[in-house]
């Protein structure tokens, strides 16, 4: 494509665009397991003030790590131009040693001018199968021609 | 009220003290590319919005633009400096909103506020309700949304 450069993201073959997206089939994460060091690394990052807690997980930190299990899913990377938002729930503790992977599907999705918007429904689930988080995120997702 | 403060001692704060209405404004603090490189590996997002600085020169940003979850997360670690009572009683939901783009070397602080309390459904306990909004230094809310925590309430 001539105008693949001026693009906002790369033209590949291996990727997955609005037009590829289908709702409702389910794609699962692989699993990983939260340490200590994930807990000390996100500290430093965020700057927040230290729970009592040691062995418990930030909540966010949960959702984060969500976001790169998300890439890993039997399906070409999804050119997402942006991440809009998200409507969360916190339904259970996460400790450290806890292992999480996400389940996820795509719930509705828009077509704009300029690519679409995604709606994704996720679950975070833990070693014992338990939803320990679940949500709605909305992602605004590249098209792949030029409306 | 406002409140500008560094680490603040953690007081136990029960349901019945907090005033709807509150407000407390963060300090600033600059995201560098350290941080948008220690997001990435950590929450394993090497989306090239975040990592490809090359190509992101021919995006609508310009350059590469920070995750908008380590934002949140600075966000919060901005709030549990000056009001750590407030923001660490668990949440138990979260609405949010990306609404512009942060880029490496701009500084975000957070403006929050009690919005609503009311009883929860689990006896002793209630739901505070914080608005909060991220700002730039041009004063533009980049990032905003609500949290919903469970405070316990005082016993007796």
């Amino acid at each position: 494509m001539a105008s693949a450069a001026a693009g906002p993201l790369p033209r590949t073959e291996r990727s997955s665009y609005f037009e590829d997206v289908e709702i409702g089939v389910p794609l699962e994460t692989p699993a990983m397991t939260v340490t200590a060091a994930h807990v000390s690394l996100y500290a430093g990052v965020t700057g927040e003030v230290p729970a009592a807690d040691p062995d418990g997980v930030p909540q966010l930190l949960a959702l984060c790590l969500s976001s790169g299990l998300g890439w890993r899913v039997p399906r070409p990377p999804l050119v997402v131009l942006a991440f809009m938002g998200f409507d969360w729930k916190f339904h259970l503790p996460i400790r450290v040693g806890d292992t999480i992977r996400s389940r996820s599907h795509t719930a509705s999705k828009r077509s704009l001018k300029e690519g679409g918007v995604v709606f994704e429904h996720r679950d975070i689930v833990n070693q014992r199968g338990e939803i320990v988080q679940s949500g709605r995120l909305t992602l605004l997702v590249a098209k792949r021609k030029p409306a | 009220m406002v409140f500008y403060a560094g680490v603040g001692a953690q007081v136990p704060l029960s349901f019945e003290d907090i005033k709807v209405g509150e407000e407390f404004i963060s300090p600033g603090r600059t995201v560098t590319e350290m941080d948008v490189v220690l997001f990435a590996g950590l929450s394993g997002d090497y989306n090239v919005l975040h990592t490809d600085a090359e190509h992101m020169k021919s995006s609508q940003f310009g350059e590469r633009i920070a995750h908008g979850l380590l934002v949140l997360s600075i966000q919060q670690g901005l709030l549990s400096r000056i009001a750590p009572e407030l923001v660490e009683p668990p949440m138990a939901e979260l609405a949010w909103k990306f609404r512009g783009p942060i880029k490496i070397g701009d500084t975000v602080h957070v403006v929050a506020r009690v919005s609503d309390k009311r009883s929860a459904e689990r006896a002793g306990w209630g739901l505070v309700t914080i608005a909060r909004r991220v700002l730039n230094q041009r004063g533009e809310v980049v990032q905003e949304g609500e949290s919903e925590h469970m405070v316990e309430r005082r016993l007796g």
